[in-house]
């Protein structure tokens, strides 16, 4: 057998946890866990195997097991002034990718969709299964690792997975302004993150300092501009829509409002009306859900379609 | 087999056959769907090198409902579909097996829609890769994935085959560029997945059906992402005097945290076959080239530049140089793009790997590729993404010479093994369609590829979706219906 | 079927599709079929296996334009043009395309007199709308024709045949741009009556063959260099080394300029004082671009004389025109027309500059204002002349 296929035994012991039958759920650090349905009271909760398996910064790769809190995570690659494109909000890796939202600063990050190499899981079957490949290009076989980015753990339970890491840039800088930005987005090359709350815009730059320092200067060139400690406190609700949605949306179904211009997630005082998958989506989804959980029993009450 | 099935066997086979083209021209237009020999010969074939293709009725649809009606006519007929684009695939993806009908994809291929404010452009799928570039250039926006057959591959062929290129180094795959996608299941469904939003609602099937190979159904609109043009370039060409020495420069540039747009090497032999179409000033005394491409703010990009200099002589680089001009620059990427096709000059036929290895294996890697060569007595030119760890080693050989297709076959089978024992994949871009079908048990386990099957199973649980592909034989829609009573016509 | 290719030749094609997009036919339709890979791989097995050449795959060589673009765009370097003239060579002699009765236009093309009395015929046929649209025989073909007269011994200046009879007053326009050089022109006229490229075209190949020899004996007492301002003929007598494989051709050919090279070659000795305020858009004829390559020479001989030289963003994909194509495939011919009509319009030109007759005429059909380089230079020239003798 080959040497990628082996799996080591703290990921087989997670697996016999799993086991083959009876309802059973995964727990991170629980905070994202009201997303998408509660979980049916009585089901048993296990958590994943923790530990970092391999760091290779000369190749930007990381191979994490899901328990490892993000946080961990991040504090070993920034030895090696690295980083990853998952969001720190006390949760943990395998937690992150499993609900899929992205970080704040999406636009110098990238996506956490785009971070999976290779991912492992456990299966409804009590397998562990393996998908995608150790090294930052891919086209072999089926994406079952994109799949299960954003997943909920309804597909299987992510036990560990290899992530691309990129070079954390030199300078970082919040700044704040009230210009429009629309404009800000437009003017920028790349910029991290630009938020907009209504009335007030941050921007936040990052890169070589000589370049940081020219995209401040463009911005001075068009309005009064203040750097800024932080961002903006997000609101506790989570929109996604079509990035210049936010300049048509009736504001007062949202309440306040933290906008990430140019991506399209909103953080909202309100929540985000439901949003409906087509019939066709909906069909191949619940024969997914059919296919990889046939006897529901992962994460029940946790439902990405209408699988009963 | 049923009554019904013995019944048939005692027609004329042909008698079905004709139904069922009769049925797709009344769906279509007599000219949209052919059925003679030479049409089949043609579309039995892609841009690799598999004979065994058999395609049944070719159709070339216009609209989404004509994709739909193929479908449906096709699923009552229990025939499977295979849908191509340009025909430009090296692993044998959009080659017909058991006689499907083949959708010819070329005809759409409308621009719908460019979205300027919110960075997207809807396309049709027969939309060439290039050509919705140069839509965009004066937009001052570009499509990023850049494959080296960009000016006549389909879009819809890079969501196919998930697509890359070498500015992939910086910007990620076609996946990381399509954002929605307006489908046709196999069993004429229309469904739309991914969104305009960054986290759409869902299970992520754009991600599953993007690299899927025409398995799961055909994509009719794509919405893709569209990135802006950096304000500046850079493009270096660093010469050495071993390939060692180059690999091990990739390397070092990665590892100073450096990530270029685009980190391309060729060897001597194929920097003298593209010298001699493009004359790019190439240096053919070097034996081998790095081709490093960095873009973004100016200074910045002055500061990666000079650092990457510093790094290829310090890893003994005999020379840097850098594009003077657009022209220039435009010249040596025209050069590393047609590198395969140059081949011609040096030998008739070519067989063209794709694998992954890590980087820091590069150099390693190489070493025991150019062993297998000699041992095979073939000649060997490696060009390739080298910032991704992305191998092309051309094999060159002569088919008409007996026993060599055996002999290329077997020295490409033990260059994948290397690769898997460096750790690394079967493909990085050109998918594994029907020439890695074999080896995937290599990298993945029985249990991993039963589970890759149900991914395909809840797109297409016929398995009538370009069958026989991707996974090896064994797993359910890895077979193809035996379709023996299509006759391949006058040129059988 | 033996189609006497070069096996050689043949098999230099690594069926990788970077010629598609190049190819006017398969930007058209998307079609294999009508692509330059895809004949060439119906050409591959009808004559490696053997196999018969079916309707379609004769169809799939005869709507070929034989525009060569895909050439320049094939890193292998496949001589795709001769592959194709030779098929067709092999299927005119088995009588599989181009029926007797399509013959016959072109052995007029090899009788000045003939050819002229039928084109005012046709004139004339065609004011009184005799003629079906489709077959896009232009408007304004001259009724009479001024004579072409020598004005020295420099050079020779091709006049051929369907452009001397109806664009006859590009040659009086190059002639005098010639003589504002300071060379002595000798126009060819009748006794080189045609260059045999539509004939090399069709499939009538030993025809054209008999032409070239001909042109060869009629031009061969002196070594006077030979210029062209067709670019279709330019090609053809270009190509007679390789038509007729003899020392003599090769030594022929090297005699033959396009005239807008020879001009760029003595462009210095122009004293340019006045420009004509136009912008042109240059329409490269494929035979310039593709198969004699000079095409850099008409931008680098206008620009001097006009306020513009624009590009047309299409790589230098084909009109349609393809020498007697558009009238044997109208409706591809018209869609590539489309195609470059699209193009045109998308760049603010006041006049787009072609240097084949072929092409203008195909253009001027879809009613682009179209002009040969010659013609614009010869009226810059004359411009500056006249408020010398106020």
């Amino acid at each position: 057998m080959k040497a990628t296929l082996k799996i080591d035994t703290v990921l087989n012991r997670f697996a016999e946890a799993v086991g083959p039958s009876l309802p059973i759920a995964i727990e991170g650090n629980r905070t994202r866990w009201g997303l998408n349905g509660l979980l049916k009271p009585g089901t048993s909760v296990i958590s994943a195997p923790s530990g970092l398996v391999e760091y290779k910064p000369e190749e930007m790769i990381v191979t994490v097991r899901a328990g490892t809190t993000v946080q961990e995570l991040d504090t070993c690659l920034a030895d090696h002034r690295q980083r990853t494109s998952l969001p720190d909000r006390g949760g943990t890796v395998g937690g992150a990718i499993a609900v899929g939202h992205n970080d704040l600063h999406k636009l110098g990050k990238g996506s956490v969709r785009d971070a999976v190499l290779q991912l492992r899981y456990v299966s409804a079957e009590g397998k562990v299964i393996t998908c995608g490949g150790p090294v930052v290009k891919n086209v072999t076989g089926f994406n079952l690792h994109k799949l299960m980015v954003g997943s909920f753990g309804t597909l299987g339970f992510i036990a560990e997975v290899t992530l691309r890491t990129n070079p954390t840039p030199l300078r970082q800088l919040w700044i704040q302004t009230s210009m429009d930005p629309k404009i800000i987005f437009d003017t920028l090359q790349r910029p991290s993150a630009i938020l907009w709350d209504g009335t007030t815009t941050w921007v936040h730059l990052e890169g070589h300092p000589p370049d940081v320092d020219a995209q401040y200067a463009l911005l001075t060139k068009s309005g009064k501009v203040y750097e800024s400690e932080t961002g903006p406190s997000l609101p506790a609700h989570r929109w996604s829509i079509p990035p210049v949605d936010i300049f048509s949306l009736e504001k007062t179904l949202m309440g306040r409002f933290v906008a990430s211009i140019g991506v399209g997630t909103v953080w909202a005082e309100q929540p985000q009306e439901e949003r409906k998958l087509d019939r066709a989506t909906l069909t191949i989804t619940e024969r997914m859900k059919k296919q990889f959980d046939p006897t529901s029993r992962l994460n029940p009450g946790r439902n990405l379609g209408n699988w009963s | 087999m049923s009554f019904i099935d013995k019944i048939k066997n005692l027609i004329k086979p042909s008698v079905f056959e004709d139904v069922f083209v009769a049925e797709l021209v009344a769906a279509l237009s007599p000219e949209r769907v052919r059925f003679d020999a030479t049409e089949r010969f043609l579309h039995s074939h892609d841009s690799s090198v598999f004979d065994e293709g058999n395609a049944g009725p070719i159709c070339f649809p216009i609209t989404t409902r004509e994709v739909q009606t193929i479908m449906r006519i096709s699923e009552k007929h229990g025939r499977s579909i295979v849908a191509r684009g340009a025909g430009t695939g090296l692993a044998g993806g959009a080659i017909p097996l058991g006689a499907p009908v083949v959708v010819v994809m070329t005809k759409m291929n409308k621009i719908l829609e460019i979205d300027i404010d919110n960075r997207v452009a809807w396309v049709e799928p027969g939309v060439i890769n290039l050509d919705l570039s140069r839509y965009l250039q004066p937009f001052g926006f570009h499509f990023a994935p850049d494959p080296s057959s960009q000016q006549v591959c389909t879009i819809g062929g890079n969501v196919a085959n998930n697509s890359g290129g070498p500015h992939c180094l910086a910007y990620g795959v076609t996946d990381a560029h399509v954002l929605a996608l307006e489908i046709v299941l196999p069993d004429g469904e229309v469904a739309t997945i991914g969104g305009l939003d960054p986290e759409p609602v869902g299970f992520d099937l754009r991600g599953a059906f993007i690299g899927s190979e025409g398995t799961l159904g055909i994509a009719t609109k794509i919405a893709v992402r569209i990135t802006k043009n950096p304000p500046t370039v850079r493009t270096l060409l660093l010469s050495f005097s071993s390939m060692r020495a180059a690999a091990e420069t990739v390397s070092a540039v990665i590892a100073a945290g450096i990530v270029p747009a685009a980190m391309e090497v060729m060897d001597q032999r194929i920097t003298i076959a593209v010298e001699s179409f493009v004359g790019a000033g190439y240096p053919t005394d070097a034996a081998a080239v790095l081709l490093v491409e960095v873009e973004g703010l100016v200074d910045g990009v002055q500061i990666d530049a000079s650092n990457i200099r510093e790094i290829g002589f310090k890893h003994g680089a005999t020379d840097v140089r850098v594009a003077e001009t657009d022209n220039e620059r435009e010249l040596l990427w025209k050069g590393r793009k047609t590198a395969f096709g140059a081949i011609a000059q040096i030998a008739p036929d070519y067989y063209l790997h794709d694998t992954v290895v890590p980087r820091s294996a590069l150099a390693d890697v190489l070493e025991k590729v150019n062993e297998v060569a000699e041992r095979y007595d073939l000649i060997v030119m490696n060009v390739f993404h080298a910032g991704d760890g992305n191998l092309h080693p051309l094999l060159l050989f002569d088919a008409r010479e007996e026993g060599m297709l055996e002999k290329v076959h077997a020295a490409g089978a033990e260059i994948m093994r290397i690769s898997l024992d460096a750790g690394g994949v079967l493909s990085g871009e050109h998918g594994i369609g029907i020439e890695k079908q074999a080896y995937m048990d290599e990298l993945f386990t029985t249990e991993d590829l039963n589970h890759q099957n149900r991914l395909r199973y809840a797109f297409d649980p016929q398995c009538r979706s370009n069958p026989g592909k991707i996974l090896p034989a064994g797993h359910s829609c890895a077979d193809i219906q035996s379709l023996k009573n299509v006759p391949q016509g006058v040129w059988g | 079927m033996d189609l006497k290719l070069d096996s050689e030749e043949l098999n230099t094609c690594v069926h990788c599709g970077l010629c598609l997009p190049h190819c006017p036919t398969f930007r058209i339709t998307g079609e294999e079929a009508l692509s330059p890979r895809g004949r060439i791989r119906l050409m591959q097995e009808i004559q490696t296996n053997d196999q018969m050449v079916t309707k379609e795959a004769l169809a799939s060589f005869e709507t070929c334009i034989q525009c060569r673009g895909c050439e320049p765009a094939c890193p292998s370097g496949v001589p795709y043009g001769s592959l194709i003239e030779q098929t067709r060579k092999t299927l005119v002699q088995e009588n599989r395309i181009l029926p007797r009765w399509q013959r016959i236009p072109y052995h007029v093309l090899t009788r000045p007199r003939l050819l002229r009395f039928l084109s005012r015929l046709l004139t004339i046929a065609n004011k009184v709308h005799l003629i079906p649209k489709r077959f896009a025989i232009p408007k304004n073909i001259p009724f009479f024709n001024k004579p072409l007269i020598p004005s020295g011994t420099d050079v020779y200046l091709f006049t051929g045949c369907v452009m001397d009879a109806w664009q006859r007053e590009t040659h009086q326009a190059g002639k005098r741009v010639l003589e504002h050089l300071g060379f002595g022109v000798t126009p060819t006229g009748d006794r080189v009556p045609c260059c045999g490229a539509l004939h090399t075209h069709a499939g009538l190949g030993t025809k054209a063959q008999e032409i070239a020899e001909n042109v060869i004996n009629s031009l061969s007492d002196n070594e006077r260099p030979i210029l062209v301002d067709s670019a279709g003929c330019g090609a053809a007598l270009k190509d007679y080394g390789h038509l007729l494989g003899t020392e003599e051709a090769l030594a022929f050919s090297s005699r033959i300029f396009d005239i807008h090279e020879w001009v760029e070659k003595h462009i210095e000795t122009f004293a340019v004082s006045s420009k004509l305020s136009l912008r042109v858009a240059i329409q490269d004829p494929c035979h310039l671009r593709h198969v004699q390559r000079s095409h850099r020479a008409v931008r680098n001989v206008l620009e001097p004389f006009v306020d513009e030289v624009i590009e047309l963003n299409d790589d230098g994909l084909c009109c349609g025109a393809g020498g007697a194509f558009s009238i044997f495939q109208p409706d591809l011919a018209s869609k590539a027309r489309d195609q470059k009509i699209a193009v045109i319009n998308e760049k603010q030109c006041d006049v787009v500059a072609s240097a084949n007759p072929g092409c203008s005429m195909h253009l001027q059909q879809g009613g682009i204002d179209i002009r040969h380089p010659m013609d614009i230079i010869d009226e810059a020239i004359s411009l500056k002349t006249i408020p010398s003798d106020l």
